[in-house]
């Protein structure tokens, strides 16, 4: 069963994405992603659906004659993406719950996914969470792994805190190829922690894309004017306020200055940054803003 | 705009109040929240109380409370106020002292602001209560109105018995007011719009002479004796100095103590003879009025007695009693001889057309007169009741009144039964309203002087009743002075003010006694005086005024739009605000619950 964004509609126009990679050189075995007339023996593979720029001679006027409809031939070599989906299950991704937020996370890394086996190239997800064994799920390929992939992710609850760079060393450690990697966390965070991190991902020559995902609630606070006492969900450290303008207005001055500087810093180090506020339309988000911003094509 | 209630303003008092809720210091909600990173953090608060901060709600709450306030204090707005009556108490009560004022000269101060405040275009109609309700000037622009306020005064009369509510709403609705001021010392229950009532004067201590009568220990007597009351209507014991005076010289005085709520009376024997005679309380109490009663010496010395009977020789036995002088004439010459100087008139087997304006005794009348129809004859009556105690039946031993012929009575106006045996009265008495009457069912003259004692004993108490009906304590102010046959020309009163007023031909009464005093009664070169004195308990009482209730007012044909109520609407507006309060808060504190059990179940 298919979660609920996922609409026969929606996976229909996923097909059409394919992932961009800012490097030409993935350093995959037998060729590279963007050069389909490396090799010899080109082994048919699957069928994908046509979509503007690719080359009209692996059209299959076969399919066209009987339904319509253009389909392009797959070829192995060009299927020899890795991507790495790196997914935050600290305890700050439960907030308010994991409905609400870990959730839409993991419906964009399902999304993201869907691209890849459909493009029929490896996709691997990988749940940051400290304390536990890098949980991490085998490589799928195939449009019909995405049942397994909704499996794996439907079990796991978020919880606990970690440090960024550490967690994601311990799955780096498993990454034999290069390829993608797509990190979905909140990133609330001190930002020597994720820049440690990221920085990781880019010494093992990833090509990173960052998708930063906060709740409605943590950009405005709802907290009842007066004296509130505030837990921290991952540390459950308490913190005592009096909640009113000044304080509100500070906090998101705040927030807006560490997302201004982990988009700077994403920016600088040729990551591609975006952000997702969990009551948009995450259809609208996978469809419309990432394509804009380059991260499918 | 005008307040009908301006009392509901002291519930402003209450408001500061509404902020008692917000001071106190609650304990902080505890919320669960993804990361503490960028909340920057504050020392706890030492203080018992919070910071004051008062939300939006708040100030909508003060705004409902402010508008229930305006709503209780009745806002009326009156447009335009042309029509006015001003009702002018000015009974007996309204002459008592308020801080070096009288009643009345407060109550004409501020009817004299009211008219101040209306209008040139206003016009306004003035009434006083004393002796009656009535209007004493219409139409009047405020100029005229207040100089014809000024030369007001009370009277030395009590309240006239009419219904203030009913009377005013009659008049209000009636004449179209606007507004109607009823200025009195009685507490008034009951405002509205158009009749509205202006009090003046607390309670007070008083004292008052009740009672003043002169009498003659005997018939021939030419001495006085005085018997005075003395009625406290105060708290306490007061002692006080009775003065008696005749014609303006001190006589007598004593000093008297009377409880509180009490009588005291004091006699005062051996008075020489005075034209008039004055008993005076030195107090300092709420009403000076009451405080002074006027009494006149009994016409003459002794007893006069004018007989009408058709057998002269019957009265004669009287002529035996020291003081008593006694002329006889026959029922046929009675009405021709009204005009003498006689104070007791005896009626022996007759009666008069009219009945007489002096004190009068009936004896066996005929079967049809307008007091006692006689009854059937009795021989040797027995005595089955008599009236007692009383002045007639006095030292009598009517065990040995035996009488050899009477006929039995039946009374045919309400009097008293002083004798009675088993067949009817055989003596009633009238002694209420106008001159005493006594109608005998027997002739007692027979046996006056012989071995009849208790007969005679009898004869002797209702002279002496007789003599007392005279005893010159005079009539009450308001009630008319009787004149007796005031044909001649030249008649006239002069009131105890110095007016003098013409009394035309045939006049029998003089209605104008509103001031205590004494009258003098002019016919020709004659003088006659008569006292006239204020006889209201009820007004002497200044503890106890009898309130006055205005219910149910209405408005009158005055048009709507000259009063606007304010309150339904206001009350409209603050139900309103209610509600809204009720769904503004109510999603507050929804959002506020379903976010503290997201972050709840956070962890």
């Amino acid at each position: 069963m298919l979660p609920l964004p996922f609409t026969p509609d929606f996976l229909g126009r996923l097909e059409a994405l394919r992932l961009r990679t800012r490097k030409e050189f993935l350093g995959s075995r037998t060729g590279t992603y963007s050069s389909p007339r490396r090799g010899t023996s080109l082994e048919f593979a699957d069928y994908r659906r046509y979509a503007p720029g690719d080359d009209l001679r692996y059209l299959d006027w076969g399919i066209y004659a009987r339904s319509d409809r253009l389909y392009v031939k797959l070829f192995r070599e060009e299927m020899d993406l890795f991507a790495y989906i790196f997914i935050d299950a600290s305890g700050s991704m439960a907030f308010p719950s994991a409905a609400t937020k870990f959730s839409p996370a993991c419906h964009i890394a399902l999304a993201f996914a869907y691209v890849v086996l459909a493009n029929h190239d490896h996709v691997r997800v990988h749940l940051l969470k400290d304390g536990s064994p890098a949980a991490a799920s085998p490589f799928y390929r195939g449009r019909h792994k995405i049942l397994e992939l909704i499996h794996f992710l439907s079990a796991p609850s978020p919880g606990g805190a970690f440090d960024l760079a550490a967690v994601l060393g311990e799955h780096l450690k498993r990454i034999r190829r290069p390829g993608k990697a797509i990190l979905l966390s909140d990133f609330l965070m001190p930002s020597s922690s994720y820049q440690r991190g990221l920085n990781l991902l880019r010494a093992f020559n990833l090509d990173i894309s960052v998708i930063q995902v906060l709740g409605r609630e943590e950009i405005a606070p709802p907290f009842p004017r007066g004296g509130v006492r505030v837990v921290d969900s991952e540390s459950a450290q308490e913190l005592s306020l009096h909640w009113g303008a000044d304080l509100r207005r500070e906090y998101e001055q705040r927030l807006e200055r560490h997302n201004r500087e982990l988009k700077s810093f994403c920016h600088q180090a040729g990551i591609d940054f975006s952000l997702f506020v969990t009551d948009q339309e995450i259809g609208e988000f996978v469809l419309e803003t990432l394509p804009r911003i380059g991260l499918f094509r | 705009m005008e307040f009908l209630n301006p009392a509901a303003f002291s519930l402003l008092f209450l408001l500061p109040l509404l902020i008692i809720p917000y001071l106190i210091k609650k304990e902080p909600r505890r919320v669960i929240f993804s990361s503490l990173l960028f909340l920057p953090g504050s020392p706890p608060a030492s203080r018992p109380w919070g910071r004051l901060y008062l939300p939006p709600l708040f100030f909508l709450q003060l705004l409902l409370l402010l508008l229930l306030i305006l709503a209780l204090a009745e806002p009326v707005f009156s447009v335009r106020l042309l029509k006015v009556a001003i009702v002018l108490d000015n009974s007996a009560s309204m002459q008592a002292l308020e801080g070096g004022k009288s009643r009345f000269e407060i109550a004409r101060d501020k009817a004299a602001e009211i008219i101040g405040s209306l209008s040139a275009r206003g016009r306004v109609d003035l009434y006083t209560t004393a002796p009656r309700l009535e209007r004493s000037a219409a139409g009047l622009e405020p100029g005229e109105a207040l100089k014809l306020l000024g030369r007001l005064t009370p009277y030395d009369l009590g309240e006239s018995q009419v219904d203030y509510g009913t009377g005013l709403s009659r008049l209000a609705k009636e004449n179209s007011y606007e507004r109607l001021f009823f200025l009195t010392d009685h507490e008034v229950r009951g405002q509205g719009q158009v009749i509205r009532a202006v009090l003046v004067g607390r309670p007070k201590d008083n004292l008052a002479v009740t009672s003043f009568r002169l009498v003659r220990p005997s018939f021939g007597s030419s001495q006085l004796a005085a018997r005075v009351e003395v009625t406290s209507f105060s708290s306490r014991a007061e002692k006080v100095r009775l003065s008696l005076k005749g014609d303006g010289k001190v006589l007598s005085s004593r000093t008297l103590t009377v409880a509180p709520l009490r009588s005291v009376s004091a006699s005062i024997d051996g008075l020489p003879f005075h034209e008039a005679y004055e008993a005076e309380l030195e107090a300092r109490d709420g009403l000076s009025l009451d405080n002074r009663r006027f009494a006149v010496a009994p016409p003459a010395i002794g007893l006069e007695i004018l007989g009408i009977s058709p057998r002269p020789e019957a009265l004669s036995s009287l002529r035996s009693i020291p003081g008593v002088r006694l002329r006889v004439i026959s029922p046929e010459d009675y009405e021709k001889d009204r005009g003498a100087r006689h104070s007791l008139e005896i009626f022996h087997f007759s009666f008069p057309a009219l009945l007489p304006e002096k004190p009068a005794l009936f004896v066996l009348p005929p079967k049809k007169n307008p007091l006692a129809a006689a009854g059937d004859a009795l021989t040797g009556p027995q005595i089955s009741a008599w009236r007692e105690p009383h002045p007639l039946t006095r030292y009598v031993n009517f065990a040995l009144f035996r009488l050899s012929y009477a006929r039995s009575l039946k009374p045919l106006s309400p009097g008293d039964k002083i004798i009675e045996s088993p067949q009817g009265p055989l003596a009633v008495a009238w002694e209420n309203e106008g001159p005493r009457y006594l109608v005998l069912g027997f002739d007692p003259f027979p046996y006056l002087g012989r071995e009849n004692l208790p007969v005679s004993i009898f004869t002797l108490n209702f002279l002496g009743w007789f003599q007392e009906g005279t005893d010159g304590s005079g009539a009450a102010t308001g009630k008319p002075l009787n004149l007796g046959s005031a044909r001649a020309e030249g008649t006239a009163v002069v009131t105890p003010r110095g007016e003098r007023f013409p009394v035309r031909p045939g006049a029998r009464l003089f209605p104008r006694t509103y001031f205590q005093g004494l009258y003098q009664i002019v016919r020709g070169e004659e003088k006659g005086i008569v006292a006239v004195n204020f006889q209201d308990i009820k007004e002497s009482d200044l503890h106890n005024s009898v309130a006055i209730n205005l219910p149910g007012q209405e408005r009158g044909s005055a048009s709507p739009s000259l009063f606007f109520s304010l309150w339904p609407y206001l009350l409209l507006a603050s139900l309103l605000l209610l509600i809204l309060e009720w769904f503004w808060n109510a999603p507050i504190a929804r959002t506020v619950q379903r976010d503290y059990r997201r972050a709840e179940s956070g962890l």
